[in-house]
This record gives structure tokens, sequence and C-alpha cells, in this order.
């Protein structure tokens, strides 16, 4: 190897040449001092680096600045110094006999490369420490809604359970009340004593008030419980007629109103209501109007015709001053609560009801005059197995009916276990596997009535799985359950090939229904 | 005669304030844009100590390093006092400022020593936890700055400035 050449190694005429670039680069300019700072000579240009030659003196002090603190006795280097105008240049202190020599060379341009070069570098990093603690915190803030939301939904299946038991334990001595209320009016009719009547109307309108209370209550806790699915039944609107005549007719005769429920048929054909839902609107306003008419009258009309329910309430009672329009509809409003209808609920629950089953609702409403509520209901398409049982043993009527298949594809044990629990219960036969690939092959080799999987599966996804056995030509009927409550997911599991598409939290209810579409689209 | 000359130097990570700090201390002012420092600005004010000469201190802002090169060795020679720089919303760099100050004892062991945090304005984001200080502040004096502010700026100056002999 050979070293790097000597100037000496070079022709006179090279060595020029270099010297003259690096002194065009450098620009050099030479401060001469003598012992005690003083400039003896100057040479170069001193305005390159904003030295005043006028003040010279000036600039040499801030030149020796740079020298404190050091032993004057050997040469440094300080590469990088900011110059008084801004400029960076390369300092050397040469110590020449008993003055100093000061060499600057320019060093701008290289300066201004390692800069942009540092900046860069350095933003960077700031941005990235910046964006890690973003993270971390979000990180962090996920994890407590996850723990919220855990909590959540602790609360809400304990409520869940409370409404189960209250719904059960609030109707049974109810349709006993009722039950036995009703063989008393009866048989101490047709002349029982003032006091007599007296009494059994004062228990009818308190079970009256009770019961629709008590419905109002567990319909609100319900909201989010019950899906807005809706129960299409074929209803018979003079057993509703009857039946709600016989609730409210005592207590209103007894308030001297005339009071009617008439029924009007235009349709020829039977009525598909959700009829839970339909009899709850009419208990709810029949019983605000028999309540704050005092005289006077409270009517309500049914008519089914145009394939829809027109339902229309109207008294002559206290009426709703034009302020409190909007805000009798919402729940625990103060209106209802100021002139003694308990919690406030029951217009709110019709508004509910309405929504959830597609009608309108109108109010028109004169204070001291009256009110007239005025709800239009479109008639439900029958769900086509709605009257034949489940296809549960005992349901099943005695008809000979094949016992069903279903295989249920979900990883957690838990579900996997429920999910069986419900099926069986529910009738079907039950197979179970916990990964995708070899749902695809059972489903294939053996296929089942019905195939209920999950999306979130570890790795093959459930729309995955279904979309391979949908393109591999299956054809059995596809459920597809899933944690994400959303039309987007909703699309993406139909798209792939499901039938029909469930969220979580399952309910045995809407899993029923489900299944029953299932088989009977078979 | 001219007032005695004192050379310090302002150590510490990039972007914890040391080029700010300087500008509030000597000139008053503050931007918000960062501009890197490379190599060195050299700047100077005179302090006034009660019952002693005026001092000169000649400060070197020298671009931040997480350590101590053979570059910047070459800038703290001289140096009498040191001024730690560290940014209070990031941690990391209070540990460099102790990191830097154990690198320079050995070319400059009788440096005094003041440390810095900076971005006082912004102690809501801080995470240097006000125990960390307390146990800091058994070693060597510690004050909570803010170039932006003004706040505990001249203060830190001059704090240097009074530990330095003569
Ligand atoms: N809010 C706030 N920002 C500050 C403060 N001090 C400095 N900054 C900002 O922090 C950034 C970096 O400041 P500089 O003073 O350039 O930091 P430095 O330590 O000199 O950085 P290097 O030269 O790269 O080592 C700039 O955007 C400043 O505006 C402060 O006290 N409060
Ligand atoms: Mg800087």
């Amino acid at each position: 190897m050979k070293d790097a050449p000597e100037l000496a190694d070079f022709s006179p005429e090279v060595e020029r040449h270099i010297a003259r670039f690096l002194f065009e680069r450098a620009q050099p300019l030479l401060l001469e001092f003598d012992s005690a700072w003083h400039l003896i000579n100057l040479q170069g240009d001193a305005n390159r680096f904003g030295f005043d030659v006028d003040n010279a003196q000036a600039g040499a002090r801030q030149l020796q600045d740079l020298f404190i603190g050091l032993s004057h006795d050997e040469s440094v280097d300080l590469p990088f110094v900011q110059m008084p105008n801004g400029r960076s240049a390369h300092v050397h202190l040469l110590v020449a006999g008993d003055g100093y020599r000061v060499l600057l060379l320019d060093a701008q341009g290289e300066h201004d490369r390692q800069q942009a070069q540092q900046q860069t570098s350095n933003e960077a990093s700031l941005i990235g420490y910046q964006k890690g603690k973003a993270i971390a915190q979000l990180r962090q803030i996920r994890s407590e809604l996850e723990q919220q939301r855990a909590r959540l939904q602790d609360a809400n299946a304990l409520k869940n359970a409370l409404i189960a038991t209250l719904s059960h334990d609030f109707r049974t001595p109810l349709t006993s009340v009722f039950g036995y209320l009703h063989l008393l009016e009866t048989r101490v009719e047709p002349e029982p004593d003032a006091e007599t009547r007296h009494a059994l109307r004062a228990i009818r309108r308190n079970a009256n008030y009770l019961f629709t209370l008590a419905e109002n209550l567990l319909e609100y806790a319900r909201a989010d419980t019950r899906s807005s699915l809706l129960a299409p039944v074929e209803t018979d609107l003079q057993a509703m007629q009857e039946d709600l005549d016989g609730m409210f007719r005592p207590l209103a005769v007894e308030q001297g109103l005339d009071f009617g429920i008439e029924l009007e048929r235009v349709d020829e054909t039977t009525p598909v209501l959700d009829e839970l839902r339909v009899r709850q609107i009419l208990v709810n306003l029949i019983s605000n109007a028999v309540r704050y008419t005092h005289h006077g009258e409270v009517k309500a009309r049914l008519a089914w015709k145009d394939a829809a329910l027109l339902i229309e309430v109207r008294d002559t009672g206290i009426g709703i001053g034009e302020d409190y329009r909007e805000r009798v509809f919402e729940p625990f409003n103060k209106v209802g609560q100021a002139a003694g209808s308990g919690a406030g609920l029951g217009l709110s629950i019709v508004k509910r009801l309405v929504r959830q089953m597609h009608g309108t609702l109108d109010l028109q409403s004169t204070l001291g005059k009256g009110s007239r509520f005025r709800i239009v209901l479109p008639g439900l398409a029958l769900a086509k197995p709605a009257d034949a049982p489940l296809l549960s043993s005992d349901a099943a009527g005695g008809t000979q009916q094949r016992v069903r298949s279903v295989l249920v594809v979900d990883d957690d044990p838990d579900i996997t276990h429920l999910l069986e629990v419900m099926l069986t219960d529910l009738g079907f036969r039950v197979r179970s596997v916990g990964e995708a690939t070899l749902a695809v092959e059972q489903a294939l080799a053996n296929p089942p009535d019905v195939l209920l999987v999950d999306v979130e599966l570890p790795g093959l996804s459930g729309n995955t799985a279904v979309f391979r056995l949908r393109a591999k030509g299956y054809r059995g009927h596809i459920v597809t359950l899933s944690a994400t409550p959303t039309e987007e997911a909703r699309k993406v599991a139909l798209n792939a090939g499901a039938n029909q598409y469930l969220t979580k939290p399952i309910n045995i209810d809407q899993l029923a229904r489900a299944m029953q579409r299932a088989v009977s689209a078979a | 005669m001219s007032a005695m000359a004192r050379k310090i130097c302002m150590l510490g990570d990039f972007g914890v304030g040391k080029t700010s700090l300087v500008s509030r201390y000597v000139r008053n002012t503050f931007s918000d844009r960062y501009l890197t420092t490379v190599g060195v600005k050299v700047d100077s004010k005179e302090v006034i100590r009660d019952g002693r000469d005026p001092l000169k201190l000649v400060v070197w802002d020298i671009a931040g390093k997480s350590a101590l090169d053979a570059l910047n060795m070459s800038y703290l020679r001289g140096a009498s006092g040191l001024l730690l720089v560290a940014d209070g919303t990031r941690e990391q760099t209070l540990r460099t400022a102790i990191d830097l100050l154990l690198q320079s004892r050995s070319l400059l062991s009788g440096a005094q020593a003041v440390l810095l945090v900076n971005k006082l304005d912004l102690v809501e984001r801080w995470e240097v936890a006000p125990s960390t200080l307390v146990e800091l502040r058994k070693t060597l004096p510690v004050i909570e700055t803010s170039a932006l502010s003004g706040d505990g700026v001249d203060q830190a100056f001059v704090e240097l400035a009074r530990s330095l002999d003569p």
C-alpha cells in the first residue's frame, strides 16, 4: 500500500492548482496579534466574516473570547464557529513567538449541508418520540374504555337478568289479580251496593295503573336488550277491542265519561301486526286519556284499511300546551310527572313503539279542550313460518319432523357451549368446530342444515370460510355471528355469502327467529 | 480595566432549548422555530454580582449531543462553568444531561455546574417527576426554566456566575 502523496510528490503546476482551489474555497483571513492581543496585521477579506476593518479591535476582542481559559502556548482548532455576521468559519489559533495568529477559513457551505442533515434527523426523532407518546396514550385510553365497556356489559347483563325476573314477577300476580277481579265484577253485577262498586273500581284502576307502569318500565329498560326486530302475527283486532274495553270502561263510566272503542274494517285482509306492541300503545294512550279527562268523552277508533292500522284516541281532557308538545314524548318528563301520571314514561314509549313499527304519530291538542292522538302503523309481512311451531320436539306438535343439524363454528368454548345449549333447546342436533379451515372441510363432507359461523376466528376468518364454501358450490343456509354491529360489517358478511347476520351478544329470541328463518328457507 | 471574563458552556441533548435560553438571556428574544445548532456560537453578557467585581460571561452554545465526542471536547476546553440543559417534557434528556456532566468531568474537573430543566411553560406535559428533581438537588443546583416565558432564565445564569471564583 502506498502512503497518501505528500505535497512534494506533485508537480509545481498541480500544486499551484490545488492551492488555488483550496484558497478559493476557504477564503482565508489571517489576523496577527501581539502578546497583548492588539491587532497588528490583517490579511484577506475581513468583510466576509463581518469584521469591520475600521474597527478591527472590537472584532479582535470577540475572537479573543474564543480562547478564554486556554493556555496560549499551543495551537487550537475550533471548527464551525459562528462569526459576528452569522457566517460559519473554522478557527485556528497558531502560536507565533510572543504573539498570536488567528486563521479563519470559510465553512459556511459545509455548515449548511451538515445543518440540513442534522435538522432532518433531529426533527424526525422528535416527531417519532411524540408519535410514540401519542400512541401510548391512545393505548391507555383504549384499555380504559375496554375496562369501562366490560363493566357496562356486566351491569347490562345484570340489568337484563333483573328485567327478565321482574317481567315474570310482575305479570304472574297481575294476571291473577285481573282474573279474580273480572270474576268478582261479573259475580256482584248487576246490582252491587255503592261501596262494593267503589272498591272494585279502585282495585281495577290501580291494577290497570300498575300494569301499565310495569309494562312501560320494562319496555323502557328493555330498549337495548330487545332488538327492534318486530314480531308480526295475525292480529285479532276485535279481541283487542274487547280486552281494552273491559279494562277501561268500568273506570271511564265511574268518572261519568262517555267511553267507546270503535272498530272499523275496510280491508278484508287479516291484519298482520306486532300485536303486543300495538296493544301497549293503546293501553298507554287510553289510560292517559281516562286519567286526564274529568268530564266529556274518551273515544278510541281502530281502523284497518289500505293495509295499515289507524289508531285514533281523542278526549275532552286537560289538553297539552303548545310548549309541551315535544316534551311530553321524552322519558321521565316533568309535564307528565307534574300531572300525576307517575314516571312520565307512557308517551315516550308510545313514540318509540311507533318508530319501531315504522309508523307515524300525530298529536293535536288544545289546552283545556282536549287532545287527539293519531297513529298510522303499516301492516307487516308475515314471516313465512310464523305460525309453524318452532322445531323443538315438543313444539313440533307430533308431526313427524326430521331433526335438523347445525354446525357451529366458534373459537370461544363458552360461546360454543352456550350456542349448543340454546340450539339443542330449540331442537337441533349440534356439531361444533373451533376453526375455519376445519369447518369448511366438515361442511363440505357432511353438509349441515344450517351453518352458524363466527366472523372473528383465529387464522382464516369466518367471512373467508363462508366465501370459500360458496366458491365451492356450498348451498346450505349460513348464519354469520359477529361482535361488530355495523351495517358495513353486515354487508361484508352477506357479500361473502352468508344468508343472515347476527350480532353478539346473542339472545335466544333472536337466535330462535334466525334459525326458524334458516330452516324454512331450506 | 475590562471585566473579568469566564467561559461557560451550554450542554445538553438536541432540541432541549440551549440556543433559546441563550437568546432569552442575552437578547431577551424567543422564537418557537427550531433551527438546530451546528458547531458553536459564542455570546457574552456581563453579570453584576453583589459585593464582587462584575463578571463577563462568555457563553458557548454548542450543538446538542447525547454523548461527548472529540469535537465537543475541543469546545469545552477552558470552560469554568457548565449549564446543563434538559427538556422537562422528555425524561431521557435529563439522563443525557447527567451523563454529559459525568463525561465532562475528565476534562473539566473543577467546573461548576447548574442543571436547567427547561420548557416549564409546558409543565402539564412534563415527564420529569418533581421527586426526581428533589433527589438531584442534593447533588447540584437545579432550576426549572422556560426560554419561552423567561422564567428562571436570569436566575440560572446568575446562579452559575455566583459560583465562579473569583
Ligand atoms: N415551549 C417551549 N419551547 C421551547 C423552550 N425552549 C426552547 N423551546 C423550543 O424548543 C425547540 C428547540 O430549541 P433550541 O433552543 O433550538 O434547542 P437546542 O437545545 O439549541 O437544540 P440543538 O441546537 O439542536 O441542540 C425550539 O422550537 C424552541 O422554540 C421553552 O422554554 N418552552
Ligand atoms: Mg441550539
